[in-house]
């Protein structure tokens, strides 16, 4: 398992798809702020702090984690059936489970970097511009550990679906235009369900969907914490499982 | 015969996909150290056995026994003693020859990094540098993937086709290193190819596959005795010399072929007889030469057509 491990972590280092999209984030997070920083200037606006883009900001990096998740998982994982390079990993002397899981570990891990760059990038570089500044009244600075935490954990949730979805699609454009897609339309069509069908409505709510809306919420009382855990935690598990059982019966082509 | 010299056998290997059936009860052995030629048309399920043997499918029925290991983890282990090209060289188009060789070196967990650049001398692969495998010609490609394989010193090597696009020379040097290896370490191999003059030069024993079944598996010491030897005589006038050699031989045992050459079946130990009954009869004689049969007429006459592997 630790050399499956390592040869993940080594594919994903030499990966050109994971630095491009890497950096790519990385400028636009730079340009983003700029654009507020110098309309603030012109316009004669207070200036964002970093504290304070942070928090206004936070809930737009759902979007860039689904986005990543969707090109990772297509250029990480379902790139290797078409190249080929699954039938190595398949023929190589360990169990599918094992290579199922340490693929999976890897990509969301190369997932959880990307969904950093974004909050780490554009609230460092506003900071260095304006300052830090203070949170609101009631946010402490664990604010950032918080939400940076269940950013990663939601963000290993989405790769965990993501995973599951490669099994199935195997190819590197078919994978990433449905993941986009699903990801994308999966909380309207489970809103719009959920509100004629009650079953449904109790899944959306406790779904990684509806709750990673949840994860840049200034203020989450300690009674909701349990699920805003919990649910990811749940959808990795059984997401997990369910992938391996897959591949496990999968013929590698 | 002991289990645990063959390395691998398959006991009534059935492969369906979506009602075809690919592969139909075959039964399959190969013995350690033996360099084993495997031939079959394109869709007669030569890569489904290897897929299987490999683990990128599962039988439909029937089992696989690898290194005397047969059960479902003990299979999985023994497949670590394995090096293999299924189908084309699986290679990361975006890494260097090294770096692809480094990968697949983490991943069997070969300790120590000096193999890379050894496979890559053995391979004639030590000068490609920084260029990525995506620039790499077909053949190029074919010795990597050939290097990947080797890496670890595997005791079986299973190669799908692997002389696809190298140049008559990489043909011959990659038929000298598999022999090579064979001779000094003792590597069992098992090459499926369409040429199969270049499989004659080295396979110690072949098995024959046709729509999904084994037909026949053989020695190359027993291919010898079935390909049936000649004499191929060319003559000025060969409706005479058929004539004489039906009376003054008393066989009708050869062939007239389209360019006038008879092919003569036995008499193999009277070629001087042969001559001078030609000579005799005032023929010249332009060409007399005792042959044999090659392994792809063999194997064209046993599945019963013209040619095409």
């Amino acid at each position: 398992m630790y050399n499956l491990i390592r040869v993940e972590l080594f594919k994903l280092h030499k990966n050109r798809s994971f630095w491009t999209l890497l950096i790519a984030l990385a400028v636009l997070s730079l340009a983003y702020p700029l654009l507020y920083y110098f309309d603030h200037r012109s316009s004669g606006e207070p200036q964002f702090t970093g504290a304070g883009f942070l928090i206004t900001f936070i809930t737009s990096n759902a979007y860039v984690m689904k986005v990543g998740v969707a090109f990772l998982a297509g250029f990480f994982i379902s790139n290797e059936y078409s190249t080929g390079i699954m039938k190595t990993i398949a023929s190589s002397g360990n169990t599918r489970g094992q290579l199922y899981a340490a693929k999976l570990t890897v990509f969301a891990i190369g997932a959880m970097l990307i969904s950093l760059v974004f909050p780490i990038v554009s609230t460092l570089e506003v900071t260095l511009l304006s300052g830090f500044g203070h949170f609101p009244e009631g946010n402490t600075l664990f604010f950032i550990p918080r939400v940076l935490g269940l950013t990663l954990l939601y963000t290993a949730a989405y790769a965990s679906i993501g995973a599951l979805f490669t099994v199935v699609l195997t190819d590197s454009g078919k994978t990433i235009g449905f993941l986009m897609i699903f990801f994308l339309l999966i909380d309207s069509v489970l809103a719009g369900l959920g509100s004629k069908v009650e079953f449904i409505g109790t899944l959306y709510d406790y779904s990684i969907f509806k709750l990673v809306g949840e994860v840049a919420k200034p203020h989450i009382h300690s009674g909701d914490l349990p699920a805003l855990l919990l649910v990811p935690l749940l959808t990795i598990a059984l997401t997990a499982i369910l992938g391996i059982f897959i591949f496990r019966r999968k013929d590698i082509k | 015969m002991k289990m645990q010299e063959y390395v691998l056998r398959t006991n009534q290997l059935s492969k369906t996909y979506k009602g075809h059936r690919a592969l139909d009860k075959v039964n399959l052995s190969i013995r350690k150290g033996s360099i084993y030629g495997f031939i079959g048309q394109n869709g007669a399920g030569k890569s489904t056995l290897i897929r299987l043997v490999t683990g990128l499918a599962f039988p439909t029925k029937g089992s696989i026994e690898l290194f005397g290991a047969s059960e479902e983890k003990a299979l999985i282990q023994a497949r670590k003693r394995i090096g293999s090209i299924i189908e084309s060289p699986a290679l990361f188009p975006h890494m260097t020859a090294s770096e692809n060789l480094e990968a697949n070196r983490i991943l069997r967990g070969i300790p120590g990094k000096e193999c890379v650049p050894r496979m890559l001398e053995q391979v004639g692969l030590q000068g490609t540098g920084k260029k990525i495998t995506k620039n790499f010609s077909l053949g190029m490609k074919q010795r990597l993937g050939l290097a990947i394989a080797l890496l670890g010193d595997p005791e079986f090597l299973i190669l799908d086709e692997p002389t696809n696009g190298l140049d008559p020379m990489g043909v011959v040097e990659m038929r000298e290193l598999l022999k090579q290896l064979n001779r000094e370490l003792g590597m069992t191999i098992l090459i499926s190819s369409h040429i199969l003059s270049e499989l004659h030069l080295m396979a110690s024993h072949y098995g024959i596959i046709h729509r999904g079944q084994l037909l026949e598996q053989f020695t190359a010491a027993e291919l010898d005795g079935k390909c049936q030897q000649y004499i191929y005589i060319k003559v000025s006038d060969p409706g005479k010399a058929a004539a004489v050699i039906q009376n003054e031989l008393g066989t009708t045992d050869f062939e007239v072929m389209q360019d006038g050459a008879i092919k003569l079946y036995g008499h193999m130990e009277q070629p001087s007889k042969i001559s001078s009954v030609l000579f005799t009869a005032g023929l010249e004689i332009e060409k007399f030469t005792p042959m044999g049969e090659d392994l792809e007429s063999y194997f064209s006459k046993r599945i019963g057509v013209d040619s095409h592997v």
